[in-house]
């Protein structure tokens, strides 16, 4: 496994960036926020990487920061380039890349609803999943689901007879 | 819409291509119940003779699914790790995942083939299976677990050992312990679920240092074991390790190796590491009390070291020329080298305990005179007399307790090495001498004789597995079945030892009460027997009067829960009161020495302290 | 939710267009799914799609779950066509944790992902035939289909939420004799694909009805991020399985579908070839889970002592809806830090569908999206 000479030519006109062989077709690339989009444009121009697969977002929340993950796709060179960049949690704003890559929209218009990242220029930062959810967004690491869940619903308190029957013999449910 | 265009029109009869359909079987399906499909996940069955209790598919379930009921009228034994509980299961939870039938270690878990259950009544949702299924109709079984679905690793990882020819005639350790890597890959068998815990005399935290060994964390794992046995280098090598007994992976596989772990848990962290982590809740403050100890065992050691981190003064008194007791004196080294032992106690040491050795009880010091220098005073002298046999001819030189000759053999003082000898009895110590012995007698004679002549038959022995199986390959023999019937003398010259046939060791009430067939005798020509039936302890140097004041109760001092006399000075711990083994003198060591603290501090200080 | 304000009609100026709420409930919407249309006559001016009706959290769920436990949850995702979605987070795991899946596991997976491709456009075809009126295709679309859903049962325990592949392989071997009755089960459905093509392909109604329905070129296509069968009615070979290739893919010999309409009758026309090329891949996996034998699944440590290495993977299925992704992090820990699931439906259920409705008329919404084949469950996750 070796990242292909196009690739790397091309790689090697932008600044500060990092590569490295991932696995079978999959090479990842560690850039920095401000350029990421001047990528993007050259994998897309340069090497026919204009299936934008997905954009994923983790919350590095002891670090401080987001990483946002561009998976584009070459069907001419038949290889995914993961594209990571790292952006502080706070404020979590970043640029869209809509005008690069259409199906952006979608993913980050997501993002801003599960995790508060803020693109900038993205054709819309609606809500779409959580319409009626007025609280943080939920997959921000410090959202923790279960304490959500304890104080949200109940536990059914089951009182079926085989149950009573052990209770008055001094059993019960183990805590 | 615009027109249909021929070539769709076709012909006028195609409508009637319609009636061929009339004369097809249906694709419905009949109106009755249909079987579910073999391995199909309907509701959860449980096998309830199998089932142990030990929550593992309560651990797996990933929706809070499975609730653990107490049922009190169930048999409980957490020596064989059985819980009197079982899972119950909450439908409105549960996603028919089946991972608790993959995961469940006693393999009790399955599911029915049995498809619907419909009720308006919640509580006909929260079921208590067993092997009658949901609604008490038995539907055939489903999934089940199999070689492929079954999640637990069943196979533990090897210990790797010395080979017969290279320790047949020396002393060094047989076993070399796991190196950090195999200790993680053993560790993480481990499924938590405290079975071990419950069955350890000492209720070690084992899931806890088992996990942080996992963890690769060697140090805390050392720290959780500290918390309970200052003798983790002596437990991690010759424990009886009844945790691996009651191990829920053990009821089907090989038992997590919770022996070996704790050794390499030890193994793997430098001395002085060790102590800055045993004394780490030691008490700023000394408490100005004084506390004598006589016996330097493991259950005199572990109340002295437990009474020093409280803050008091411990002085430990000894007879013989190094502590240790019988973990010193009668294990053999190629089972516990003494710097193992020593390892230990330089932490109890560095706790601040004293140890006077060479001081015997009612020799060099007397009762009176440690009850005079201390304000509490704790009895750990152990089984220190071998039982005797009393056939005929026992009283013969040449007839000799085992824990005499393992002490001579540690002590290095001479003895005639008997070129052909016979053991009389089938546990552990048994097996100590004769294995000794085998290696004295290679190391002077270049050959083997040595027989072990148990009572109990090849499937019962006392001894563990182990024992059985290394000493064979040392040369050792072992005869089964047999009862000793007299030590036949010429002269003055003791020629060997007859043996009957045993028949039955228990009585009906399961007391132990050996009957023989006499007519079957057996002649084994030795020159020395040597008797391995048990210990009992020598308390003479209590002197009269202490004796007189204190109560017994079958030759044993009567002791409360927590080791304390009816003397109110003085506690007893170890093998006088449990046992004998290592762990349980620990567990009485730790008992008597909260006991003594409460006592010396006062209730409500004690509390304080805590 | 913001309930949404209704004014007096009487204050309103006059107007032509006006606004109609296409589901959560509406029986021609797939799933729970809704689409705001504004139509001028009938005739749509915008579309806004909606979701959120069926969002469970998963991605949320599983970072608080086992490595192993997360296989229950998987399946649930995409309710029609669950098994790409158990292979694809098993396959980024073994990506990560670097483990090998023994070579019958890949083929039982081959097998189980095609039986899944043919469940799911048979389920397709008749939600498809359905919203232009035809129900006699949906009976029989979905009567097949539960054939299939027996064989499901007798290999993996349920019909639907298989809980079946497992990281490292599967988790049992398959039941003796079942092999033959996929057989025969493929006899019958090729026995039946006639018919389906009297009812459906040829019949007039349909090719009226789908014939330039929700049309869209290649160009816009691939502008647009469309993948799987909806990609290659406007032409474009693509796939998965043979462009970034898993399991054993590349020693399966299939056909790439491929229609130049672009339109609602190319895309079925791709599902129906599908369907064949399935065919033929479960024969080929049928044949060589003859000869292959051996374990089903690789060595794995206690699952509640599981800490796969720190790294992420992305791993590709070409699922009937188009390509799924799973990216996955792990922290080293025994849970995933990060699941994302990039549902094949994203596209077009979403962005793809709000272009293609506008200019069409009331009576296609229905038909455009299940000629799409989107599914919700995935786009909510």
């Amino acid at each position: 496994m070796s990242i292909p000479a196009r690739l790397n030519e091309v790689l090697n006109e932008l600044p500060a960036i990092q590569a490295r062989p991932a696995g079978a077709r999959r090479v990842r690339v560690d850039v920095a926020p401000q350029g990421l989009p001047a990528l993007l444009e050259l994998l897309k121009g340069r090497l026919g990487f204009i299936h934008l697969s997905a954009i994923s977002c983790v919350d590095w929340i002891e670090d401080g920061q987001f990483e946002l993950v561009y998976h584009v796709w070459s069907h001419e060179m038949k290889l995914l380039v993961s594209c990571h960049v790292r952006i502080a949690r706070e404020p979590g704003v970043y640029v869209s890349v809509h005008d690069i890559h259409e199906p952006a929209g979608f993913f980050e218009r997501d993002i801003h609803e599960m995790f508060g990242v803020h693109f900038d220029g993205a054709p819309s930062m609606e809500k779409f999943i959580l319409t009626s959810w007025e609280g943080p967004p939920p997959m921000r690491k410090d959202f923790n689901t279960r304490k959500h869940v304890e104080e949200t619903f109940e536990w059914v308190d089951y009182r079926p007879d085989w149950l009573k029957d052990i209770e008055r013999k001094g059993g019960g449910i183990e805590s | 819409m615009s027109d249909i265009a021929p070539k769709y029109k076709g012909s006028m009869l195609r409508p009637l291509k319609a009636l061929s359909f009339l004369f097809r079987e249906p694709a419905t399906l009949p109106m009755r119940p249909r079987p579910a499909a073999k391995v199909y996940r309907g509701f959860h069955l449980n096998d309830w003779e199998k089932c142990v209790g030990c929550a593992t598919c309560q651990q797996i379930c990933d929706n809070d699914a499975i609730r653990m009921v107490h049922i009190p009228a169930l048999p409980s034994d957490p020596a064989k790790g059985i819980r009197p509980r079982r899972p119950a299961i909450d439908y409105g939870r549960c996603c028919w995942c089946a991972l608790c039938v993959d995961i469940c270690p006693t393999g009790s878990l399955s599911m029915s083939r049995e498809y619907i259950h419909v009720s308006r009544d919640v509580d006909s949702y929260f079921i208590l299976p067993d092997e009658e299924g949901m609604h008490g109709v038995r539907y055939p079984q489903g999934w089940a677990k199999d070689e492929n679905a079954d999640l637990l690793d069943l196979k533990r990882q090897e210990m790797p050992e010395e080979p017969p020819q290279e320790r047949a005639d020396n002393f060094s350790e047989i076993c070399e312990g796991y190196d950090p890597q195999t200790a993680m890959l053993e560790a993480s068998r481990c499924i938590q679920c405290g079975m071990c815990h419950d069955a350890c005399p000492a209720h070690m935290h084992a899931p806890e240092y088992i996990r942080a060994i996992f963890e690769g964390d060697f140090e805390k794992s050392v720290a959780e074991i500290y918390r309970t046995n200052p003798f983790p280098q002596v437990c991690g090598r010759v424990c009886t390790h009844r945790c691996e007994t009651a191990c829920s992976i053990g009821k089907r596989g090989e038992p997590v190796a919770i022996r070996w772990l704790k050794r390499a848990a030890v193994d793997n962290v430098p001395q002085d590491r060790t102590i800055a982590i045993a004394l780490k809740d030691k008490a700023k403050t000394k408490t100005g009390k004084r506390v004598a100890i006589a016996g330097a065992g493991p259950a005199g050691l572990t109340a002295a070291f437990d009474l020093a981190k409280l803050g008091h003064e411990v002085t430990v008194y000894e007879e013989k020329p190094r502590p240790g007791g019988m973990m010193r004196y009668g294990i053999p080294e190629y089972r516990l080298p003494y710097e193992r032992i020593d390892a230990d106690i330089a932490v109890i040491e560095a706790a601040g305990v004293k140890i006077r050795c060479n001081t015997k009880l009612g020799r060099d010091v007397t009762m009176a005179q440690l009850k005079g220098q201390a304000d509490a005073v704790l009895l750990s002298t152990g089984l220190n007399k071998g039982r005797s046999t009393r056939i005929p001819g026992s009283d013969h030189p040449q007839v000799r307790a085992a824990v005499d000759l393992l002490a001579r053999i540690t002590l290095g003082e001479a003895f005639d090495i008997p070129a052909s000898a016979v053991v009389i009895g089938g546990g552990n110590v048994a097996f100590d001498i004769a294995r000794s012995l085998a290696r004295l007698q290679r190391r002077a004679f270049g050959k083997v004789e040595v027989t072990v002549l148990a009572l109990e038959e090849r499937d019962k022995m006392l001894a563990d597995e182990e024992e059985v199986i290394e000493s064979a390959q040392e040369g050792v023999k072992l005869i089964n079945g047999r009862g000793p019937k007299q030590v036949v003398i010429e002269g003055d010259a003791l020629k060997g030892l007859e043996t009957v046939k045993c028949l039955s060791i228990f009585d009906e009430q399961g007391r132990f009460h050996p009957r023989y067939d006499e007519t079957d005798v057996m002649f084994h020509p030795a020159q020395m027997v040597i008797e391995a039936i048990g210990q009992m302890s020598d308390v003479s140097f209590l002197g009269e009067d202490l004796t007189e004041q204190l109560e017994w109760s079958r030759g044993r001092i009567r002791i409360d829960e927590a080791g304390r006399t009816s003397v109110p000075w003085l506690w007893a711990a170890g093998d006088l009161v449990k046992g004998p083994d290592v762990i349980s003198a620990i567990a009485t060591g730790h008992a008597a020495a909260a006991s003594i603290h409460a006592a010396l501090m006062g209730e409500t200080e004690a509390r304080e302290a805590k | 939710m913001t309930t949404p304000q209704v004014p007096d009609p009487a204050t309103l100026a006059p107007s032509e267009e006006y606004d109609l709420y296409f589901g959560p409930n509406h029986p021609g919407i797939e799933g729970n799914y809704s689409v705001r249309v504004r139509l001028k006559g009938d005739v749509i001016c915008q579309a806004v799609a909606d979701g959120g009706y069926l969002h469970r959290g998963f991605e949320k769920i599983m970072e608080d779950r086992l490595w192993v436990q997360n296989i229950a949850l998987v399946p649930r995702i995409c309710v029609p066509d669950p098994v790409p979605m158990e292979e694809s987070y098993a396959r980024a795991v073994e990506m990560i944790g670097g483990l090998e899946v023994p070579l019958r596991a890949q083929w039982i997976r081959v097998l189980m992902l095609e039986l899944s491709r043919i469940c799911a456009h048979l389920f397709t075809f008749g939600g498809n035939a359905a919203t232009i009126g035809l129900y006699t295709n949906m009976f029989w679309g979905v009567t097949m289909r539960d054939l299939f859903l027996d064989i499901f049962e007798e290999i993996t325990g349920a019909r639907i939420y298989h809980i079946y592949i497992t990281p490292g392989g599967v988790r049992r071997d398959l039941p003796e004799g079942v092999l033959e009755r996929i057989e025969a089960l493929l006899v019958e459905l090729e026995e039946r694909m006639p018919q389906f093509e009297d009812l459906f392909f040829n019949n007039a109604v349909v090719i009226d009805r789908a014939t330039g329905t929700g049309r869209m070129s290649a160009e816009e296509a691939l502008a647009w991020g469309v993948t799987g069968p909806n990609l290659r009615a406007t032409g474009v070979a693509s796939d998965v399985r043979r462009d970034d290739p898993y399991l054993v893919y590349p020693q399966v010999d299939f056909d790439i579908v491929t229609e130049t309409g672009g339109d609602a009758l190319a895309r079925m026309m791709v599902r129906k070839g599908e369907v064949v090329q399935a065919v033929k891949i479960v024969r080929q996996a049928i044949a060589a889970l003859r000869k292959v034998g051996g374990p089903v699944r690789c060595e794995l440590p206690n699952p509640l002592a599981w800490d796969l290495p720190a790294g992420d993977a992305y791993a590709r299925t070409e699922s009937s809806k188009g390509e799924l992704g799973f990216y996955i992090v792990s922290n080293g820990g025994p849970r995933p830090y990060r699941v994302h699931v990039r549902g094949a439906s994203s596209m077009h259920a979403v962005q793809v569908l709000e272009k293609l409705l506008v200019g069409s008329r009331i009576e296609d919404v229905a038909q455009i999206m299940f000629s799409l084949d989107a599914c919700p469950p995935e786009v909510d996750r």
